[in-house]
């Protein structure tokens, strides 16, 4: 068929309506695809259908095409749930990384913590470790002490109270005439009264002369109440006043405390 | 009118701005078809809606080598209508309209301030023949194929395609003016 006959004939009209068969179909869409006046002729058939069927039309809502897209956006947003999953992967993946970098921080401030705790610990077992030290000096002066003044070198001798200045106090001198060493056990002594201090004398009786020995004060103290004191003239009595602070040339009498004489050695 | 090919083909890709622009250039015509089915506007609506979402989601069934895009979204237009009519529901609420046909529409409506065309459109109807009207109803708007139109109105196929054709002439003036005949 020519152009014009196919024109004529009228199937163009009812290729557009859709209401050729199939074959009959396909088989123009060939003519009309190689032919610019049977395409022109569908698009002014097509035009005047469209035409028609658009006069038809109540007038149409806008709404209907607001609903069509919320429709197939509905579609579209199932597709993008695989980029939403992808989204909580990097999401997962952030908050991994921020618990990871919590725990390393914790893990550091255990560390810390644990050792600050080791170092106060270091620190107690060195105190503990220099008061056992301590103790155990102090237990070996002791036992030395006892050693010297259980062994026959030193005399013991008691120093009773000057009653009329002190009737409660006591003390006693424990003397080693050889080695001019001897230890005073002033625990029985009334504290000494603020700015005075105690004096400790040497005695030689005939005539009497009192050589100092020294103040009872820390730096004689063995411990508490005990005090030792070395290279003194030789005596034969000892005797303890009570002199301001720093000590005197001479005993003052009126402040004697206590006072004993050595007991001759048996022959 | 020349058919978009490149917004059918962006469609087909998925381009919803693209499936807009051709929703405009063809969301009248087809809703036309559709009222002139269902004749009630709700229902017309609603199977405009779904029509569209048929061919949003099977635009990738429509091969521009083989026919025309408004034949393919006609052809969803009508049968999604006529499924729409034979429903319970439809067939409970609407009873004895089916003499009802595109001219009555037109002349009852109130279309001069919307549609290209509307008063040549109008006249051309008014000048056409009752035989004229029932081909055009039938091929066109109820979307018979040309053997069941041909007996439907007891005519021969090539009376029926050549009388088609003639019933048209008028409306091609209407729509293209005088030099195209």
């Amino acid at each position: 068929m020519t152009e014009v006959e196919i024109i004529e004939s009228g199937k163009l009209e009812l290729y557009v309506c859709g209401a050729l068969p199939e074959s009959e179909a396909l088989e123009l869409q060939q003519s009309i695809a190689s032919s610019m006046a049977l395409q022109k002729e569908v698009e002014i058939i097509e035009a005047s259908y469209i035409s028609l069927a658009e006069n038809v039309a109540p007038p149409l809502s806008a709404v209907v095409w607001t609903y069509i897209l919320d429709a197939i956006g509905k579609v579209k947003s199932i597709d993008s749930g695989t980029s939403s999953s992808t989204n909580w992967a990097a999401i997962t993946g952030w908050a991994a990384a921020i618990a990871a970098i919590c725990g390393l921080f914790w893990m550091l401030n255990q560390n810390n913590e644990l050792e600050r705790d080791v170092q106060i610990t270091t620190t107690e077992n060195t105190e503990l470790q220099e008061t056992l030290t301590d103790a155990e000096e102090r237990q070996l002066l002791t036992e030395g002490i006892l050693a010297d003044i259980r062994s026959d070198n030193f005399k013991t001798v008691p120093l009773p109270a000057n009653p009329a200045v002190a009737p409660e106090a006591f003390a006693k001198a424990y003397y080693n005439s050889d080695d001019n060493i001897a230890y005073i056990d002033a625990a029985k002594l009334p504290p000494a009264p603020k700015g005075k201090v105690y004096q400790v004398w040497a005695l030689k009786m005939q005539p009497l002369t009192p050589n100092s020995m020294g103040l009872l004060e820390d730096l004689t103290a063995l411990k508490p109440g005990l005090y030792k004191f070395e290279n003194f003239p030789e005596a034969e009595g000892f005797g303890i006043t009570l002199e301001p602070e720093g000590g005197s040339e001479s005993p003052t009498l009126t402040q004697l405390y206590v006072l004993g004489t050595v007991a001759p050695s048996a022959p | 009118m020349e058919q978009p090919n490149e917004l059918i083909i962006s469609m087909q890709k998925g381009d919803e701005r693209a499936f807009s622009k051709l929703y405009t250039m063809y969301s009248e015509a087809i809703y036309g078809i559709i009222y002139s089915i269902v004749l009630d506007e709700a229902i017309a609506e609603e199977v405009l809606q779904d029509a569209f979402i048929k061919i949003w989601n099977n635009s990738n069934s429509y091969d521009i080598t083989k026919g025309r895009f408004f034949t393919w979204i006609l052809n969803i237009a009508r049968n999604t209508a006529i499924d729409k009519t034979r429903s319970k529901s439809y067939k409970n609420s609407k009873k004895n309209l089916s003499t009802t046909n595109f001219v009555d529409i037109l002349q009852s409506g109130d279309n001069l301030n919307k549609a290209t065309n509307a008063i040549g459109v109008r006249k051309f109807v008014e000048k056409l023949k009752p035989t004229c009207i029932k081909i055009i109803e039938l091929l066109f708007f109820k979307g018979f194929t040309q053997k069941d139109a041909a007996e439907n109105l007891e005519m021969p196929l090539g009376t029926l395609k050549t009388r088609n054709r003639n019933c048209l002439k008028d409306l091609r003036l209407v729509v293209l003016g005088p030099q195209q005949i």
